[in-house]
């Protein structure tokens, strides 16, 4: 009995080594980054040391893009739906959480519930064209309702509240996740959502609704054929979609002090697209590595080179498209699979 | 009769909406403020349906959303703008351009030659890039030491900005004038025509072709003599054409600059087509990325080569009279004068905006029709259209095609550029919101019917114009004392609300197929 739990627990451990790594590395950065600037674990603790907070800022942004991206990867990597309006999922989290908390007061939980309310609207808002449209004209619908979203957020009628093109400012974040102050414990609050978030992607996917999902991607009419209504299997994975890019806007508009109104533009969902793109499309971590790459790649450029970074990454964009089709992931699971086939074809030759 | 209205009711009914709001539109306004705005929303819908057209015939044929394309509408009107104001600029570009286009120019030939090429299987994956890698080397060489007398953004006196303002002004300043220094003018031309042939070789050896049953003959190099000939011709009489396209009245030169951009707008079409988006046909979501990313190094590039600041491109002085006998009251007396306005029901329309535009596209939308019905190109896109696999089938060439139809499209939206540079301004910006205009405008028509997308255009245009006239007079609502002003945000809100509710209503436009 023993025997096989700890058999079982090996195998675990094995099967998911490069996981646990990486998260036991993501842990670790923060310290680390602190004692490569000759600074004791402790003063990182206290958030006393500059180069180990800017570095925990720059991964929480990476976080947050990659929960964005996650949330976009299953609409049109898994179910197959080209939305262009993904961008207000995330926009409308990012501003109704810095309205709740500056023009209204309400506390983090309250946020949160009505955060949720919300999500589910839009996503209801969107599911009430699916059954009508579909494929590009589906894309070209969401586009308008976004749009029209984006249009709202920047009149100045709303300006009190939106801060029409200047952005909402001024957001007072709760003094014990304070980005400025508390950065260590934002980082960690993030991680975990992150890797929450991560996990219950994982179980959708593999689950009978997210295989449902994939077979809509594949071939909607044949799920049509099988019984399935696939309106409710769309309509599940827009939600869940739409309830995660809101709380990547959540988190967003907690960590930065201006939520601008660009993050409801077409842009923003071109930059989920090019994440999408880099990582893989259709899956999960392609989401999170093509996060880590768009991130770094955007900073990286505009530090050293300055304004004209967006030739560059038009560039690798279309660089990607032509020759790494299948993104960092997809392209790493044909490789890996060809060099393990390769691998054992030579271990044969010894036995 | 029954039948057609039983399966069109709603369609019917939508239209009969439109034209109630439209005459509802008409009695809040007086008669030459209702004339006005309607010229100027057929001028806005004619810009939109330039880009909206190509756009449709390049989806509806090729399967391609071309995302690049207000990228492509904007470059037309800085090419326009070049060749009309900096003529000594576009003939010191039009030897090197024709020389790198020149090789591509022998496409045909090249899988021949790759075929008596015998190489091992490692050789033929680097050989590919070894070329393409020579001649980028090669490129990067003698580009940057080939003069070309040309702007600097850098320094106002010779911006853009500046000489844009100069040439409304009825002078042209000299750009720096460029020479030959540091190599050879003969080892330039001679570099340049190797890359180019190099390049394009090893660009074909990428797509890896065989065609077995291919003939040489004379055809396959017609198009390479003629760019090698228009290469030399522009070098060897560099000044004399300068001289002679600075001496050209304005009007000419306008005729020029838009034959130019459009012809230019074709041909980077043909190149971004034949290059870039034939390996993607088999992977459609990849092409929406490919375009993309091409349209953000395309508004990059722009910025880079003509700078940041918005500026104008001079109207040319057949729309630019001013002066005695200005404005002009009737057609005969424009002609004498050539004002730049005109009087029309007592209101003052400016000719070239809101009268010569609006013909273009008319002419545009006849001609092109004319094409699409009465030949056989056209009789070709058109069944291309219903089913690709089927004319594929019948043994016609639909590469070529696809060639030719995505270089029309690119070829419209260029030709929208520019004619819409003297009325809108050049900016790097213009081209994005024009392209939403012109998706909204195919969604609400039908994304791949050519009427549709003028009926499309032309609505978008419309409603813009009355809303923005609206929000300076204001709505009175009945029953009530307020005066409702629409504010400028509804007025790319009010389109994108058509485009949805007609979405919804009719999923496939007003005049798009039913599935």
């Amino acid at each position: 009995m023993t025997q096989t739990s700890i058999s079982t627990r090996t195998a675990f451990f094995a099967k998911h080594r490069a996981s646990l790594g990486v998260l036991l590395l993501l842990i670790l950065m923060p310290f680390i980054v602190g004692l490569f600037n000759g600074a004791s674990p402790a003063t990182v603790f206290v958030n006393g040391n500059g180069q180990s907070k800017f570095i925990q800022g720059l991964a929480i942004e990476i976080f947050i893009l990659a929960l964005y991206a996650l949330s976009f990867d299953l609409i049109f990597g898994i179910t197959g739906m080209l939305s262009f309006g993904h961008s207000m999922f995330f926009s409308v989290g990012a501003y109704l959480t810095g309205i709740a908390i500056k023009s209204f007061g309400l506390s983090l939980p309250a946020t949160l519930g009505w955060l949720v309310i919300a999500a589910i609207i839009q996503a209801l808002l969107f599911g009430m064209v699916l059954p009508r449209v579909k494929g590009i004209t589906f894309a070209l619908v969401t586009l308008g309702i976004a749009s029209v979203f984006h249009i709202v957020v920047m009149s100045s009628e709303l300006g009190p509240y939106t801060g029409s093109d200047v952005g909402l400012q001024g957001v007072i974040v709760p003094d014990f996740i304070s980005p400025a102050n508390e950065r260590l414990r934002f980082y960690f609050i993030a991680l975990t959502v992150l890797i929450l978030v991560y996990l219950l992607y994982q179980r959708f996917v593999n689950s009978p609704t997210g295989r449902v999902c994939i077979a809509i991607r594949e071939n909607e009419g044949r799920a049509q054929m099988l019984g399935y209504n696939t309106f409710y299997f769309k309509l599940a994975a827009l939600t869940i979609s739409s309830l995660t890019a809101a709380l990547a806007g959540f988190l967003h508009t907690l960590y930065q002090p201006i939520v601008s109104p660009n993050t409801a533009g077409l842009g923003f969902t071109v930059t989920a697209l090019l994440i999408l793109l880099i990582g893989g499309v259709g899956t999960l971590n392609g989401a999170l590595v093509g996060a880590v790459v768009f991130r770094l790649l955007d900073y990286g450029l505009r530090r050293y080179i300055g304004e004209s970074a967006s030739f560059i990454s038009g560039a690798v964009y279309v660089l990607f498209v032509l020759f790494i089709p299948y993104g960092i992931v997809g392209t790493w699971r044909l490789k890996s699979f060809q060099i393990k086939q390769g691998w054992e074809r030579l271990l044969g030759l010894f036995r | 009769m029954v039948s057609y209205f039983r399966k069109n009711y709603i369609l019917l009914i939508t239209l009969s909406v439109f034209v109630a709001l439209f005459s509802a539109a008409a009695q809040g306004m007086s008669q030459q403020d209702f004339i006005i705005t309607l010229l100027r929303g057929l001028a806005v819908g004619s810009i939109t349906f330039l880009v909206a057209s190509g756009f449709s015939l390049i989806f509806g044929l090729l399967d391609v959303l071309n995302l690049a394309h207000g990228t492509l509408f904007m470059i037309g009107a800085y090419i326009g703008w070049t060749v009309f104001v900096r003529p000594d600029t576009f003939v010191d570009l039009l030897t090197p351009l024709a020389l790198i286009v020149s090789g591509f120019a022998l496409r045909d030939v090249y899988p021949l030659l790759a075929s008596r090429i015998r190489l091992g299987l490692r050789m033929k994956r680097i050989l590919p890039w070894a070329l393409a890698l020579v001649s980028v080397l090669i490129l990067g060489w003698i580009l940057p030491r080939y003069p070309i007398a040309y702007w600097d953004t850098g320094n106002f006196a010779q911006s853009p900005v500046t000489y844009a303002f100069m040439a409304s002004q009825g002078t042209r300043l000299p750009a720096p004038l460029a020479a030959f220094t540091e190599i050879s003018p003969a080892l330039g031309l001679i570099g340049l025509l190797l890359a180019s042939l190099v390049g394009a070789f090893g660009l074909s050896l990428f797509a890896s072709e065989t065609q077995s049953t291919f003939r040489m003959t004379w055809k396959n190099f017609i198009g390479f003599a003629i760019l090698l000939v228009i290469g030399l011709v522009g070098f060897i009489f560099n000044n004399a054409l300068t001289a002679f396209l600075l001496g050209l009245s304005s009007n000419w030169l306008f005729l020029v600059a838009v034959i130019v951009a459009m012809l230019s707008g074709a041909g980077l079409g043909a190149l971004m087509e034949s290059i870039l988006i034939r390996p993607l046909y088999s992977r459609p979501i990849y092409q929406l990325m490919l375009t993309l990313g091409l349209s953000a190094i395309g508004i990059e590039m722009v910025r880079a080569v003509w700078g940041r600041p918005e500026f104008v491109m001079p109207k040319p002085v057949f729309f630019d009279g001013t002066g005695a006998g200005c404005p002009a009251t009737s057609f005969a007396d424009w002609w004498a004068n050539n004002c730049s306005t005109i009087l029309l029901f007592e209101g003052r329309v400016r000719v070239y905006n809101e009268i010569f535009i609006p013909l273009v596209g008319l002419v545009v939308l006849v001609s092109i029709w004319i094409l699409l019905q009465r030949t056989r190109l056209g009789m070709i896109i058109r069944a291309g259209v219903q089913d690709r696999e089927m004319v594929e089938a019948l043994g016609i060439n639909v590469r070529r095609v696809f060639t030719m139809v995505f270089a029309l499209g690119v070829g419209l939206a260029a030709l929208g550029g520019v004619l819409a540079a003297p009325s809108m301004g050049l900016s790097n910006v213009m081209g994005e919101s024009l392209f939403l205009n012109a998706l909204i405008a195919l969604a609400i028509g039908g994304l791949t019917n050519y009427p549709g997308a003028a009926l499309g255009s032309v609505l978008v245009g419309l409603i813009q114009q009355f809303i923005i006239k609206y929000g300076q007079i204001g709505i009175p609502i009945p029953f009530t004392e307020i005066i409702f002003k629409p504010t400028p945000p509804l007025v790319p809100a009010s389109t994108v609300l058509l485009m949805v509710i007609i979405l919804l209503i009719l999923p496939n436009g007003l005049l798009g197929k039913k599935e």
